[in-house]
This record gives structure tokens, C-alpha cells and sequence, in this order.
């Protein structure tokens, strides 16, 4: 079954997408016709969407989802953890994107911060989970 | 593993062997006048990696509806072929365009690119936002939809 913060990081994931895709789209635009110099400003945006807020949320909503399970207790860990690595991997994200705006230039240290702490939770929710079942006498 | 799913998994693998061999060749001093870093990020990134995941999540998150696969393939081949045709025309226009400026076909060709890759996203999310749902929400869907029908 698909987990609530796997959905969530999932559908975020895909808005990212859809907003990188399109500031993507705008830029290729930009070099062809020249009409939206502006356009430039957002090229950091466009990559820092593209690998923290679609790629590697996708793969970590996925990997939540999919990985060995535990057999007793929580399936999945601790589920504060995993809703902790939604926020933190989202909030970074957004500092980091938000720091193209000349007044929060101190942002991306924060964002690069919170990214740090977002995937240090994700690994100590899914290291113990990275696991084989094929000899486990029941 | 679906049809498309390899399609996607193969030509990812392919755009995979071109970034390497352009990031090669971009090391020599004869490839210096063409434009190949971002051609080259956007092999990997888009073509390589996400087509990776496109073509993994494709075939193995839940269907929404087992009864429609025609509806989804649809979506999920004009995924397949807008987003590697946008690709193509990119990496054929782009690392020239600043040598020609002002030329309407390569413009023209760029931006047509361009609007492609979005179409192609565009429908990836149409098809796969739908299948992002807990099991019992599922359920309870296609249950309602069986007595509808």
C-alpha cells in the first residue's frame, strides 16, 4: 500500500516538475527568439527544481514506498521521521528558490541546510530497511 | 515489463552513452565552437535519468484504471514520442544556434523543442497524478464506478 508521505512527496514532486518544465521551456524560448531576457534570472530555479524537487523527491517518495518493510511494528519506521524529510526536503527547496529575490540572498545557505537535514532523516529511516527477507525463517 | 516502459529504459540508455561520449569529445579542442554543456546536462538529466524514472514508474505504480489501458497508453506514448522528439530537435539546434543567429528555421526548430518537451511532461503528469493514491481511496473508486456501471 502506498503510503501518505510517499503520495505527498510524490505529487509535490511532480508541481516541481511541472514549474522547472515550464521555466525550462521559457529559457529555450528565450535563446530562440530573444524577447525575454528576464528569463535568464530564473535558470538557477529551473535546475534547483529539476534534481532537488523532482528527482530526488520522486525517488525517495518511491524508495519509502517500495523498500523492505519491517516485519513487526511500524513497516516503515518511525512515520514523524518520514513526514519530517516532506517539510524539511520542501522547505529547503522553496528557500533555495526563493533566494533569486535580492532581499532573501541569505537563503540559500538555510535551504542547503535543510536539504542536508531532510536526506540525513531519510537515510536513518531507510537504512535498516535496505535488507533481504529470502532467508528469514518465519 | 510494458512495452513502453522498455522503450523508455532502452533510449534513456542511449541518451546515458551519448552524454558520456559528448562529454568526451567536449574535452577537445575541435568541439570548442559549439554550445555542448547544456546539451550535454540535458542528456543526462532529462534523457537519461528521468526517462529512467518515467519509464520505471510507468510500468510499476498502480493503475487507476485497469479497465482503461488504452486511455493510459495514449498519454504515456505521446509522452514517449514528444518528449524524445523535443529532445532530438533540441540537441541537433541548440549547440549551433549561436553561430547562426537570427536564422528563423533553427529558431523555429528550437522553440517547436521546446514546446514538445512540455507537451511530453504535460501528459506524464496526466497519466501518473491519478495512480498517486492510497489503496482504500482506489478501492472505493472502482467499486462506485462497477455499480455505476
Amino acid at each position: 500500500m502506498m503510503p501518505l508521505q510517499s503520495i505527498w512527496m510524490m505529487k509535490i514532486s511532480l508541481m516541481w516538475l511541472l514549474i522547472s518544465i515550464f521555466i525550462g521551456g521559457l529559457i529555450l524560448i528565450e535563446k530562440a527568439a530573444g524577447v525575454l531576457p528576464a528569463v535568464w534570472g530564473l535558470l538557477s530555479v529551473h535546475y534547483e527544481l529539476a534534481i532537488w524537487g523532482w528527482m530526488v523527491q520522486f525517488i525517495i517518495g518511491t524508495a519509502y514506498w517500495m523498500f523492505p518493510k519491517f516485519l513487526t511494528g511500524t513497516r516503515r519506521g518511525p512515520e514523524w521521521a518520514a513526514w519530517s524529510v516532506v517539510v524539511l526536503l520542501n522547505a529547503g527547496v522553496i528557500s533555495l528558490i526563493s533566494s533569486v529575490l535580492p532581499q532573501f540572498g541569505y537563503l540559500p545557505k538555510l535551504g542547503r541546510g535543510l536539504i542536508l537535514l531532510s536526506i540525513l532523516a531519510f537515510v536513518t529511516l531507510t537504512w535498516k530497511r535496505v535488507v533481504t527477507y529470502r532467508n528469514h525463517s518465519h | 515489463m510494458p512495452t513502453s516502459t522498455r522503450w523508455f529504459v532502452r533510449s534513456g540508455m542511449v541518451y546515458f552513452l551519448l552524454g558520456v561520449i559528448l562529454a568526451f569529445l567536449s574535452e577537445f579542442e575541435l568541439f570548442s565552437k559549439i554550445s555542448l554543456l547544456p546539451v550535454y546536462w540535458h542528456m543526462l538529466v532529462i534523457g537519461w535519468i528521468t526517462q529512467l524514472i518515467i519509464g520505471v514508474s510507468v510500468w510499476m505504480f498502480p493503475r487507476k484504471y485497469r479497465d482503461k489501458k488504452k486511455r493510459e497508453s495514449i498519454l504515456v506514448w505521446t509522452t514517449f514520442w514528444s518528449l524524445n522528439l523535443g529532445l532530438i530537435l533540441r540537441f541537433i539546434s541548440e549547440p549551433i544556434l549561436h553561430l547562426y543567429p537570427g536564422s528563423t528555421l533553427l529558431n523555429g526548430v528550437v522553440i517547436l523543442s521546446a514546446l514538445l518537451q512540455v507537451t511530453a511532461f504535460l501528459c506524464y503528469i496526466a497519466e501518473i497524478w491519478p495512480r498517486l493514491q492510497p489503496r482504500k481511496k482506489r478501492r472505493q473508486k472502482s467499486k462506485k464506478r462497477e455499480v455505476n456501471a
